[in-house]
């Protein structure tokens, strides 16, 4: 293919998607929505991942003292709870240092009263285990121990989470499925009515001798550009909406997201590829049926 | 050049459109075929142009075998040929000089080759201050000559005019008739599919008669 010959076809293509501006703009429409539906699912699926390495990934279970232990009694225990088998280590975390975690989430005044005196959380000690696969046993040690209350069972909320996103991660799948075939449709529906709109054109070409190629070209030229905007759209709207939708459902679940500068990047060029792949396929659907029937003949003779 | 052998060609409807046909048009020649409606002479232009394959037999065209030849091919074989319509299918958007250039886009020549060679044809068929003018605004015998050299223009070996001076009065159809003869002096084979008989009679030319899908006449031995 010569150069020249290239840029008349790479201008075909996009004064089409200017003729027929409405369906383009329906396309555009439908394959911004696919695109943020799907890298929504995507986005949260690899947030609750995220989610589940920071509670579930360590094997460290916050073990409760009796509100009454003091912090000298705390740290015996410490120790008592290191003998353990399978207690790798034991990290002593005192009340006041417990209630400054809450720091951030609680309204000044209120934290005020909660420091010091006031602190209703009891002195804990954070146990690390060798071998997750002997938690009960351990547990059932570590809570026979004189002075502990309760431990904190980080595995059930791992779990939960896991299972969680393993739905997310299936539903995204299916969403992903469903909305690239729609997208594919629909992509494809426009071109074939660029491609009827210049039938004429296209039989003229194919009687001087135009490859199936040459008259292809500015068609999915056409797809790849709607595919284009699409996917900078999406993008603009992901970096628009991430941070507000992210805090909106931390607001709900008490969880940290991943911060958009992680994932903005990676998402924006995951929609400008997708979308330009699905846009070309949905040209190439439409204008390889065309050839094969009606575009063979030279328009009634 | 062009050859059929023992051409048929049986539509799916059952329709025998040709009927063992065989004749050799030799380079350089200027040929008339004509035949009333539906005696078989759009199917010997299909096929010719590979829009359609034989049922049997074998053609031969400026060196191809048609009947062999895959779908990928075909577009090589159009670019040895440039065709004339009777509706002239000039594009009504495009001025004349956007649809001569068109095709020699669509075969994907370079601008500078364009830009060289359009002006040149135009001038040829006498339309060189019509350039900027779009199809509407022209004579039904100047929209053929934009025509004629649309068909011109990817310089084929061989010239195919179906019904070329069906929509355009008898002056200027006499006038397009003259220029194919110029062309064809150039060296150019021209194929002009025709009815119109006075015209074919004015100029003393090689005549083919189709009839029912057979050749039932060739004016080959008593040409000029």
């Amino acid at each position: 293919m010569k150069i020249s010959g290239f840029g008349y076809l790479v201008k075909e293509g996009i004064r089409s998607i200017w003729t027929n501006r409405m369906m383009s703009l329906a396309s555009i429409g439908v394959l911004i929505s696919c695109l943020l539906l799907t890298g929504a699912a995507e986005l949260l699926s690899v947030n609750v991942s995220s989610a589940i390495e920071s509670i579930g990934g360590t094997n460290v279970t916050r073990v409760f003292l009796e509100q009454q232990i003091t912090d000298l009694e705390a740290v015996h225990i410490g120790d008592e709870l290191a003998r353990i088998p399978n207690v790798e280590k034991t990290v002593f975390v005192s009340k006041d240092e417990a209630i400054r975690d809450y720091q951030d989430t609680l309204r000044e005044d209120i934290f005020q009263q909660l420091i010091g005196e006031g602190n209703p959380l009891p002195n804990a000690i954070d146990v690390t285990m060798t071998d997750l696969a002997y938690y009960d046993d351990t547990i059932a040690q570590v809570l026979s121990v004189d002075g502990v209350e309760s431990a904190r069972d980080t595995r059930e909320i791992a779990m939960k989470l896991t299972n969680l996103n393993d739905l997310v991660s299936t539903l995204t799948l299916w969403i992903m499925v469903a909305l690239v075939l729609v997208s594919v449709f629909i992509i494809s529906n426009t071109i074939r009515m660029t491609m009827y709109s210049r039938r004429f054109e296209i039989s003229i070409m194919k009687s001087v001798g135009a490859t199936d190629t040459f008259v292809r070209i500015p068609f999915i030229i056409e797809g790849m550009v709607i595919g284009l905007v699409s996917g900078l759209v999406s993008s603009g709207l992901l970096f628009l909406l991430y941070d507000v939708v992210m805090k909106t459902m931390q607001n709900i679940v008490s969880f940290k997201f991943i911060p958009y500068s992680q994932v903005g990047l990676w998402a924006s060029l995951a929609f400008i590829v997708a979308g330009m792949l699905i846009g070309a396929l949905g040209s190439v659907v439409s204008i390889g049926r065309y050839l094969k029937k009606e575009g063979n003949e030279l328009l009634g003779w | 050049m062009i050859e059929f052998r023992n051409v048929s060609k049986v539509y799916s409807t059952g329709t025998h459109a040709l009927n063992k046909a065989s004749l050799t048009i030799e380079k350089g020649e200027f040929v008339f075929i004509v035949g009333s409606s539906g005696a078989g002479k759009s199917t010997f232009l299909k096929l010719i142009m590979r829009e359609e394959i034989p049922t049997s037999g074998s053609i031969i065209v400026n060196g191809m075998q048609l009947d062999k030849m895959k779908r990928r091919q075909v577009p090589m074989l159009r670019r040895t040929m440039g065709i004339v319509f009777q509706d002239f299918r000039l594009i009504d958007k495009m001025t004349v000089y956007e649809n001569v250039a068109f095709a020699m886009r669509a075969v994907g020549a370079r601008s500078r080759a364009i830009k060289k060679r359009v002006p040149y044809i135009l001038e040829l068929v006498g339309l060189e201050g019509k350039a900027d003018n779009y199809p509407s605004e022209l004579s039904g015998g100047e929209q053929q000559r934009v025509g004629l050299a649309r068909a011109l223009v990817n310089n084929p070996q061989m010239i195919i005019a179906d019904e070329p001076t069906g929509n355009i009065d008898p002056e200027m159809s006499y006038e397009i008739m003259e220029l194919l003869s110029e062309i064809n002096k150039r060296g150019t084979t021209i194929l002009i599919v025709t009815h119109e008989l006075d015209l074919v009679h004015s100029f003393n030319r090689r005549v083919i008669t189709i009839d029912k899908g057979v050749v039932v006449s060739d004016t080959k031995d008593t040409q000029a």
